[in-house]
């Protein structure tokens, strides 16, 4: 992991180096006067137990990075990525954000890649006045009025759980809904909104639970759902371990019902972690239409032209973690890209203007719209509900409609 | 209900074991080292990767776990307790054994990775049921380690050197006694057991780097209960920690318990502060 991160580290040095080297020789194409780099702050979290998206993501931003500035930079300025781990802590990204946007004089800031972290470095980059691109999901982070230079990048928490239960309740007919979170901030705050939804969408909620997520044993907690007369499972956890624990518990007490939930149920990781591999059947997992393999078994073009890209440099074999970390990390780089070009500056209120009325643009991930009133970019259209064992290259399969 | 007392016993083992860790170290040294609920994660971490990648039959990974956690505990000794005791009579040995836990954790994480992984099945059996391994392995383990280290602090010489150690160190070092070579045993001694009982409890909390400072916290909560330096106040306050959590999220659902073993925690220390299990020392005037 160290590696790949120092590995990533010295090819955007490089990278930086070698662009503004070859600037003078950079052909016209608008080219600013001085080639005064556009500097992006980056906060993944590359250690502590949130790295593994994180680590993803970063590949798609240094890649993104890298690709601009063998291209010659944005309008000739390359960019510089200043990136800061922050260990999975909220306290360590406050204080990084603080040393990017009032020290380290960043044009714009990328990240942290979680809520938790987002919710406490959202309002100091706000104040702080630098164009901030966000990935977390809670619905809190974003709010045009009090972070008008806050713009998401991924999706919403309630778009997650939308069509978790289109598919669970319209799809497949559940009625009768268990609901299960962890006891994190994010776990918590799910569970009650999908409680919400499902009754807005005429189901009942006959279990909800909330599971601390590092607890060994949850057969008390899956019996009581089955006991309570629920149809589907409806899981709403980032922690591996605990979806891994929910899906063996459905296995070794033989109750087949459908386990529908957050991505993380998908994740390869879950995977060596079941008893037994038929575990993972009837499990569903929210993701992407961008990720998502086609009726013809084949990737969106926007999606294989990265993925093979990228491919060498991530050891050359099969894509061994989501794809859509990778995609949406290279976007972000793509997104400050053209909102730099098209504002022709880095003044954070031009960018305000260029983001507050971009329609479709075409991202990997996502083909993100903001407006004036609306920050949140990625589009109900772009969710989708894959089956959670069909993992193959960072991408998976549409669950049957 | 039957499953959720399981459950809470088997729990209970692993805060039971953790608890035995800081026993054995708190004898030689006077030092509670924050470490201990890290050398139960090592025995897992170890325990997997010795079985899984390294392919070693399943008893060869078991000693091999043994020897490296036998090796930790002597690196902690000479490196975070050592000197420290050496040098001042402050709890600075707080800070060394925090920092040395962070340095393990942080290892562990760049090199076995921050997602769970799993830990191999030991015997064969079918997944599922009261009868599953993963229950009785722990439990079986405590119990086992509990009873042995009785006989060995009670039967044996080393282990009468412990109880030497432990009652006056002064008087220890006037007769002669080696007090580092015997402290640095009990380390060694610590470090084996926390693995072994991490390696036995793998199935259950799978191979996870974040495991240490849970487990130390919680097994220090059941030392707490039981009464510092009490083989059975160990596993009577690691028992009844799990299986109160247990009912805690059976009756009250996963939000209330950390709250409830915590409350409970500060409720014995006000009514019984040397624990169940614990002799209320003599203060000299």
């Amino acid at each position: 992991m160290k590696d790949i991160d120092r590995k990533g580290l010295t090819i955007t040095r490089r990278a930086v180096t070698a662009a503004a080297l070859a600037m003078p020789f950079v052909p016209g194409k608008g080219r600013a006067a001085s080639a005064e780099p556009v500097k992006i702050g980056w906060l993944p979290s590359l250690t502590g137990p949130l790295a593994t998206a994180a680590i993803g993501f970063d590949h798609g931003v240094r890649f993104g990075v890298e690709e601009t500035n063998k291209a010659g930079g944005i309008d000739g300025r390359p960019i510089e990525l200043v990136s800061r781990d922050t260990g999975s802590d909220p306290t360590n990204a406050v204080n990084l954000a603080q040393q990017l946007v009032f020290t380290g004089k960043v044009n714009f800031v990328a990240g942290p890649v979680n809520s938790g972290e987002s919710l406490a470095t959202v309002p100091i980059i706000a104040r702080a006045g630098i164009p901030n691109l966000v990935t977390g999901a809670v619905e809190e982070l974003i709010n045009p009025v009090k972070y008008p230079l806050a713009f998401r990048v991924v999706n919403t928490t309630t778009q997650w759980i939308s069509v978790a239960n289109d598919y669970g309740i319209k799809q497949l007919g559940k009625k009768k809904i268990a609901i299960v979170g962890d006891t994190t901030g994010y776990g918590t705050s799910s569970a009650k909104l999908a409680v919400d939804m499902v009754k807005a969408m005429g189901a009942d909620v006959v279990y909800m639970v909330l599971i601390d997520p590092n607890k060994t044993d949850l057969t008390d907690e899956i019996s009581k759902a089955r006991d309570s007369g629920a149809e589907a499972l409806m899981v709403w956890t980032a922690a591996s371990g605990l979806a891994a624990r929910l899906l063996n518990t459905r296995g070794d007490l033989g109750w087949n019902v459908p386990i529908i939930g957050h991505p993380v149920l998908g994740a390869p990781s879950i995977q060596q972690l079941l008893n037994k591999p038929s575990y993972w059947d009837n499990t569903i997992t929210i993701g992407y239409q961008s990720m998502s393999f086609g009726p013809d078994g084949k990737l969106p073009e926007r999606t294989q032209k990265l993925i093979d890209a990228i491919r060498p440099q991530l050891g050359g074999g099969p894509i061994q973690f989501n794809f859509w970390w990778i995609a949406l990390g290279y976007d972000i780089i793509q997104v400050i890209n053209y909102a730099v070009r098209t504002a022709k500056s880095t003044d954070p209120a031009e960018i305000k203007k260029v983001l507050n009325r971009k329609k479709d643009f075409p991202g990997v991930f996502a083909q993100y719209t903001w407006t004036e009133t609306n920050h949140n970019g990625v589009p109900d259209s772009s969710m989708a509900a894959n089956l959670a064992n069909s993992f193959k290259d960072g991408c998976y399969k549409l669950a049957p409609r | 209900m039957l499953s959720v007392i399981l459950s809470g016993i088997a729990l209970g083992a692993i805060y039971s074991s953790v608890a035995l860790v800081y026993n054995l170290t708190y004898a030689t040294s006077r030092v509670l080292s924050i470490t201990a609920g890290f050398t139960f994660m090592i025995g897992g971490v170890l325990g997997a990767y010795f079985i899984d990648i390294a392919g070693l039959p399943p008893i060869l990974g078991f000693l091999a776990t043994l020897a490296a956690g036998a090796v930790l505990g002597l690196a902690i000794e000479f490196i975070a307790v050592r000197r420290v005791l050496g040098r001042s009579d402050q709890h600075l040995w707080l800070l060394s054994t925090l920092a040395f836990s962070t340095i393990i954790q942080q290892i562990v994480a760049l090199t076995w990775g921050t997602e769970p992984r799993r830990f191999p099945r030991l015997f064969k059996q079918d997944f599922g049921g009261l009868l599953d391994q993963k229950y009785w392995l722990p439990i079986g383990a405590v119990l086992l380690v509990a009873a042995m280290l009785e006989l060995f602090l009670r039967r044996t010489i080393i282990g009468k050197l412990f109880v030497a150690v432990s009652d006056d160190t002064q008087a220890a070092i006037a007769r002669g006694i080696p007090v580092n070579a015997v402290r640095a045993a009990s380390y060694a001694l610590a470090g084996m057991v926390g693995s072994l009982t991490g390696f036995a409890a793998g199935q259950l909390t799978f191979a996870y780097f974040a495991l240490g400072f849970m487990l130390t916290l919680n097994g220090f909560i059941a030392l707490a209960i039981g009464g510092l330096g009490s083989t059975a106040g160990a596993l009577t306050g690691g028992m009844l920690l799990g299986l109160l959590t247990a009912f805690a999220t059976h009756f009250f659902g996963g939000a209330f318990q950390n709250s409830i073993s915590t409350g409970l925690l500060i409720i014995l220390l006000l009514a019984r502060p040397q624990g169940l299990f614990g002799v209320r020392g003599a203060r000299m005037v």
